[in-house]
């Protein structure tokens, strides 16, 4: 099923932090780097929020969104939330290519970001290797997988093997089941995946090699992950490495990062707690009236700044 | 009339050559390797320097050697005995050996040349520092070396500065590099890069991390390869043992060869990841370093007169061939380490016995395809066994398995998208069943149905 058939994804909270946290990097990044003339390369769906945030926040006008479901690009076509929003309707890997050929799109920088709902496969393997390789100097590059573990073999001793079959030599011969498992698999798989991307880029001896930036394992009812890097020009490469070594770069996430669906009154609530030096503990929110996890509690102080508030409004 | 002054012909070598060209010929990985060999040679002399066959259980746990790599910098340091002031003043930095250089009792390296060409690949800003024990307790020196000053000095003066230094730890040798080069730099940010040198280090140094030599890749350990081939029920390895003698030198030769794995149910060719297939061929090894692994092609015979080329069909096969001699120059080593020397005299001498060998895993695998079965059971009576315990035999023991008359069959070959595949491999409950499994499972399951019993 296609994700726009399930659920309207800008409305999972771990998401949105995840989102928040991908936009605040890449406003960083273009602070420290030349991104003025960027491409925002993405897969909009019928939502378009991560390209809403794109123009707003990045002041980025030309953006393309592919759509390989049929009435995914209809839709998309009718939903799209700016005039200069192409849609291209194929898989990814046969659209790249077209995006690369419109005019001037390979002397500028992109940010491309495939948020794919699927788990890693060999399509996605393609996708990442093409961007890492075609992908003009200067460019972010960002991708999203499932890290749902069944998608990687049913029973978890069929995981390394699967994960090695896609990923390769980067994945360690020691990889045991015990790294594929629901709660350590989004972690394993987020850095395997920038293992990867990090030997493409140096094999293929790109000039600015590749900074790691973002690598974020969340949670909302399925786990996903998201990593990603730049592709500097080679003079840029040392001001982009110095800014993702700041202690302030929040791109790279080593727990997974679970937010609550929270109604707006425990928002409202806890919100008023904060910011607070202490951590938030589940007695306190119990004093306050209701309940979270130990690990919600944490993520909610963490990432209270990127979450959503949701109502529903009744047309 | 020749004037004098062009009476000779200027043959002497530039720097440059040795910089920028010799490098050329050698990988990042070899290069390292090089540097490895050196640590070792030292380790091994101190260890009593002797023959390294595989019954030979010489201790190497005392000894270390660690590397450090990071996108800046690379760092090899080991515990193995150090270089002397005087063999570092008259031999550890002439490029080429010297004809009155001592021989180094069973030594890797033997050419001269493989520490300077490593260093020179790396970076160009170098630190050598050697901790060694004299009869007045220890003595340290450090020959630094800027690549760029010493290629602007002229090629006149070739000599590097040997200086003062503070002891390291330990007795031993350490050798910094910064100001990567390029290739370097790129290789070292690579994580796959990292992953495939622990692999080849537990490959080709499989014999003496056998000896608990220990090799450390960014603080940690590298576990050896344990070369295993299957002894039991009818089959049982080769391994013959030969003492041959060329220039009034004894060369020590160990052969053994057998089914490591079993073969392939599948001969064709697969595009996936195939382990079986990645460890089979012919291991040449000198000194105890492996110089040439799994290998199919011309170079062990492959191809050769009277000698098929390599085939999957011919996965599960695994031959060693063990040279060893107190003068490495007379091994079938090349200066890089990652090949043979075909000339060699050594090598060709005991070439026709790696082709009879092999020839009888090539038949029995040709006679196997007509008596699946019944090979498949014997094969699961043979046991894998470290080369090490191997029983000395002078040939390799194969099942004789009469072909039976056979059911013609029919080749089944059709072509479905990858994901569909997936999809279905899956609900047979292994996503990463081989695609022919898939398809046989796939007739049984739609013959079951549609035909029921035969």
């Amino acid at each position: 099923m296609a994700s726009f058939d399930s659920i309207n994804y800008s409305i999972r909270p771990s998401k949105s932090v995840q989102r928040g946290l991908v936009f605040e990097g890449l406003r960083r990044i273009s602070d420290v780097m030349d991104v003025g003339d960027a491409v925002y390369v993405g897969l909009g769906s019928i939502w378009f929020t991560d390209f809403v945030q794109a123009h707003k926040v990045l002041g980025i006008n030309d953006m393309v969104s592919i759509e390989a479901n049929e009435i995914g690009f209809r839709r998309a076509i009718f939903n799209k939330v700016y005039r200069t929003i192409t849609v291209m309707e194929g898989r990814t890997r046969a659209r790249l290519p077209d995006v690369l050929g419109i005019d001037g799109y390979n002397a500028r920088p992109w940010i491309i970001w495939l948020d794919y709902d699927s788990a890693l496969d060999e399509e996605v393997v393609e996708d990442m290797q093409w961007v890492v390789s075609n992908a003009p100097p200067n460019s972010v590059v960002l991708f999203t997988l499932s890290a749902t573990q069944n998608a990687y073999g049913s029973k978890p001793i069929q995981r390394p093997e699967r994960i090695r079959t896609l990923l390769g030599d980067v994945v360690p011969d020691d990889l045991a089941k015990e790294d594929c498992m629901k709660e350590t698999l989004p972690v394993t798989l987020a850095s395997l995946t920038m293992d990867f991307l990090k030997s493409e880029v140096a094999d293929s001896a790109r000039p600015g090699g590749f900074i790691e930036a973002f690598k974020i394992p969340y949670l909302d009812s399925v786990a996903m992950v998201t990593v990603g890097g730049i592709l500097p020009a080679k003079g840029a490469a040392a001001a982009a490495r110095a800014l993702v070594a700041e202690a302030s770069w929040k791109g790279v996430v080593e727990e997974v990062i679970e937010a609550p669906p929270m109604t707006l009154r425990e928002i409202a609530t806890l919100q008023a707690e904060l910011p607070a030096s202490a951590a938030l503990t589940r007695a306190r929110i119990q004093e306050l009236g209701f309940d979270l996890h130990e690990r919600q509690v944490k993520s909610f102080q963490q990432y209270y700044k990127y979450l959503p508030s949701f109502a529903e409004i009744i047309a | 009339m020749i004037p004098a002054d062009k009476s000779k012909a200027d043959a002497n070598p530039t720097k440059a050559f040795f910089v920028r060209m010799i490098t050329r010929d050698i990988t990042l990985e070899d290069c390292i390797f090089d540097l490895i060999d050196n640590s070792i040679d030292g380790a091994w002399e101190l260890a009593g320097g002797h023959p390294l066959s595989l019954d030979d259980d010489t201790d190497l746990s005392p000894y270390k050697i660690s590397i450090k790599i990071d996108g800046n910098s690379f760092e090899i340091s080991d515990n193995c005995g150090g270089i002397t002031l005087d063999d570092a003043a008259d031999y550890a930095f002439t490029f080429g050996r010297k004809e009155d250089a001592a021989t180094e009792n069973f030594s890797i390296g033997v050419y001269g040349i493989g520490m300077k060409r490593a260093v020179f690949k790396i970076g160009s800003e170098i630190e050598i520092r050697s901790t060694y024990k004299t009869e007045d307790g220890l003595a340290s020196f450090r020959v630094p070396i800027n690549v760029e000053q010493w290629l602007a000095s002229g090629d006149e003066n070739w000599d590097f500065d040997i200086e003062e230094a503070e002891d390291l730890e330990q007795t031993g040798v350490s050798i910094s590099i910064v100001q990567l080069t390029e290739a370097s730099n790129r290789s070292f940010e690579s994580p796959r890069f990292l992953r495939n040198l622990r692999r080849a280090i537990a490959r080709d140094y499989a014999l003496h991390l056998h000896r608990g030599l220990v090799i450390e890749v960014q603080g940690k350990p590298v576990s050896g390869w344990k070369i295993e081939l299957r002894q039991g029920g009818e089959f049982n390895p080769m391994r013959a043992q030969f003492e041959e003698e060329l220039d009034g030198e004894k060369v020590f030769v160990e052969v053994l060869a057998g089914m490591s794995a079993p073969p392939p149910d599948d001969s064709e060719p697969s595009e996936d990841f195939d382990e079986g297939q990645n460890i089979s061929g012919w291991y040449v090894v000198c000194n105890g370093r492996i110089v040439l692994a799994a290998d199919k092609s011309i170079l062990t015979g492959w191809g050769t007169e009277g000698w098929p080329q390599w085939h999957p069909q011919y996965t599960g096969f695994m031959g060693i061939i063990i040279f060893s001699s107190r003068r490495a120059d007379l091994l079938p080593l090349t200066t890089t380490k990652r090949s043979v020397d075909e000339t060699s005299v050594i090598y060709r001498q005991f070439r026709p016995k790696m082709r009879e060998t092999t020839k009888e895993w090539i038949s029995y695998t040709n006679t196997r395809k007509q008596i699946r079965d019944e090979a498949v059971k014997k094969e699961e009576v043979a046991k894998a066994v470290p080369i090490f315990k191997v029983s000395v035999r002078q040939e390799v023991e194969l099942p004789k398995i009469m072909p039976k008359p056979k059911v013609p069959e029919a080749n089944v070959l059709y072509t479905v998208p990858k994901p569909r595949l997936r999809s279905l491999a899956s609900a047979f409950g292994n996503i990463n069943m081989a695609y022919k499994d898939v398809g046989l499972r796939s007739f049984e399951y739609a013959f079951e149905d549609l035909v029921g019993d035969e």
